[in-house]
């Protein structure tokens, strides 16, 4: 990634390229402090206390979170999920859509603003950017300054630090994947497996290059989310606004002055909100898609309005009827529910609910069949006709079972097993043969539907049904 | 370049992740046999490299995309800056909407 400082010259050899695209000029915004910026700090801490705490937690002598790869399992916190369980996966990711569908109709971007691990990483390395560079004034000094050893020491403790963020970034990312604290001992021991090794320093180098490098234009040119979240705002939807009616006319004036008296509005055009903002935009110009709605231009221009001693929220969280003067700031509340976030609330609410009784009543056992492929079907010494499968039973529950197995179907049906019972460990498949023998006066056709149920002895409830055919002669 | 190649690379990477979940949730790798042997040994490695190739094809696709997205404007347009091209030259300069 170019760090683009210099200017677009117009004397260079390909002018058409230049008129295509605006070259990036790269944003140093201003440190901001209030309620908003608080409420970031929270959400980073809250959100990378999660990531990078979760995969150590244990439950029951193992990872409480673990999405086992190479052996195909999920564990979260009791529960095993199967590949055949990739419909809890689908519900949960329809479910989360949902939720930030709502999010976002009823205040706008707050995902982007708080939450996205985009965000969150680029403000924990402007952090560091500041501590070791100092504010945007310095910053855009070094920028500017050729280089030398001062500014290769700065450069170099910054991209360090950024490097071992990153890096215990990606080992925790694979860390959910493998068990972490095995990849820590070969971390440590430097007996990584080659692939491991390479998913940690991939996730590490696109954690660099995003908080580092990319930053805003993730947002602006990579996001799906910030193309369409458009569509889900609506006049009522909470957005970082400027209120124009009480800002303009703007201009610069005297702390003493009365503005409106001079014929001017509250905003006095310091300039403050575009310096504070992280993806470069003048959020005068109202509701832009670059804007992730971060409101370090509230805090920034409270801040101004304190000391003029205007009243805040020039720049606030508010709707777009209440700007045109529809309702009051006060009615915001009262306009939450609406069609579009009653629709999705109801969604949300039989999706979940859906889910919940299904993930309740989930039998931890999994039977699949399958015919012998050598014989349809042979006659015994006695005259009945035999039929062979092979059962799979998957003990999908963290506890051994044994297990009986059942056939109806054809009046007379027998099962045939090696023995009374079958044992499962804990998450363990078993492939077992078994017969089943009937009557041939009992089969009027060709092949007759026949069902096997398995049946845990230990715990009522645990049982699954699988159909099959069973073959005349 | 950079303006080319993300348009490329990143769609196709989503792509490759989204068709690798499926893929791989679908069809256990280890039971991908090649005239009767396991092709791969490693769940890991096959996941891994499951990926690369989901986004080879990916990339192909996104190139061939942009390859095909110029205009008549922008293949028919003389190479030479228009500062450099002979006097009298009969080449139009394009109309903005091409590259």
């Amino acid at each position: 990634m170019a760090q683009t400082d210099d200017k677009p010259d117009a004397s260079n050899s390909a002018p058409i390229e230049q008129q295509l695209y605006a070259i990036r000029q790269k944003i140093q915004p201003r440190a901001v402090h209030g309620v908003f910026a608080n409420w970031r700090v929270a959400m980073v801490l809250l959100t990378q206390l999660v990531y990078f705490g979760l995969p150590w937690l244990k439950w029951d002598e193992r990872q409480a979170v673990l999405f086992d790869l190479a052996a195909r399992k999920f564990y979260i916190a009791g529960w095993v999920f199967w590949p055949q369980d990739f419909v809890y996966l689908a519900g949960l990711l329809i479910l989360s859509a949902l939720a930030l569908f709502l999010f976002t109709a009823v205040a706008g971007r707050l995902w982007c603003g708080y939450a996205c691990p985009q965000t969150v990483y680029t403000e924990v390395f402007m952090w560091v950017e500041q501590w070791l560079e100092g504010d945007h004034i310095a910053r855009k000094k070094l920028d500017a300054v050729p280089w030398s050893l001062s500014k290769l020491k700065k450069r170099g403790a910054k991209h360090l630090v950024w490097f071992v963020i990153a890096l215990w970034t990606g080992f925790t990312f694979v860390g959910y994947f493998t068990p972490i604290r095995t990849l820590a001992a070969e971390a440590i021991t430097w007996t990584l497996g080659p692939w491991e090794s390479f998913w940690i320093l991939f996730y590490a180098f696109a954690t660099w290059g995003n908080a580092g490098f990319m930053r805003e234009q993730v947002c602006k040119y990579m996001c799906p989310y910030a193309r369409f979240q458009s569509v889900m705002f609506d006049s009522d939807t909470l957005t970082v606004t400027y209120d124009t009616s009480r800002g303009e006319p703007r201009g610069a004036r005297g702390k003493k002055v009365d503005y409106k008296a001079a014929g001017l509005g509250a905003c006095v055009d310091c300039g403050v909100c575009v310096q504070v903002c992280p993806t470069g935009i003048d959020i005068r110009n109202g509701l832009q898609y670059e804007c992730i709605g971060c409101a370090a231009c509230i805090d920034g221009c409270d801040q101004i309005m304190d000391k003029m001693g205007y009243p805040r929220g020039l720049i606030r969280y508010t709707t777009e009827n209440v700007v045109k003067g529809k309702y009051a700031d006060d009615g915001i509340f009262r306009h939450i529910l609406r069609p579009r976030t009653i629709l999705y609330g109801m969604l949300m609410l039989v999706i979940g609910s859906a889910f919940i009784v299904s993930l309740a009543t989930r039998v931890p056992l999994r039977v699949d069949v399958v015919r012998d492929r050598v014989a349809l079907s042979k006659e015994t010494d006695d005259g009945l006709i035999e039929n062979v499968y092979r059962l799979q039973l998957i003990n999908k529950d963290g506890r051994a079972h044994r297990y009986t197995v059942e056939a109806r179907g054809i009046p007379g049906l027998r099962v045939v097993l090696s023995q009374a019972s079958i044992s499962a460990a804990p998450l363990q498949t078993v492939d077992i043969p078994v017969s089943l023998v009937a009557d041939p006066v009992e089969l009027d056709d060709r092949s007759t539907e026949v069902q096997f149920t398995v049946r845990a002895i230990d715990a009522p409830g645990i049982v699954d049904e699988v159909k099959t055919r069973f073959f005349n002669r | 370049m950079m303006q080319r190649m993300i348009p490329i690379l990143w769609p196709s990477f989503i792509v490759a992740g989204l068709a690798d979940i499926v893929f791989t949730s679908l069809f256990d790798p280890l039971e991908i046999l090649y005239r009767g042997e396991a092709l791969i040994e490693h769940r890991i490695a096959a996941y891994s490299i499951g990926f690369f190739v989901f986004w080879i094809l990916g990339i192909a696709s996104s190139a061939l995309t942009c390859y095909f997205q110029r205009g008549a404007d922008a293949i028919n347009r003389c190479p030479l800056p228009s500062r450099q091209r002979p006097e009298g030259c009969p080449k139009r300069e394009c109309d903005g909407g091409c590259e």
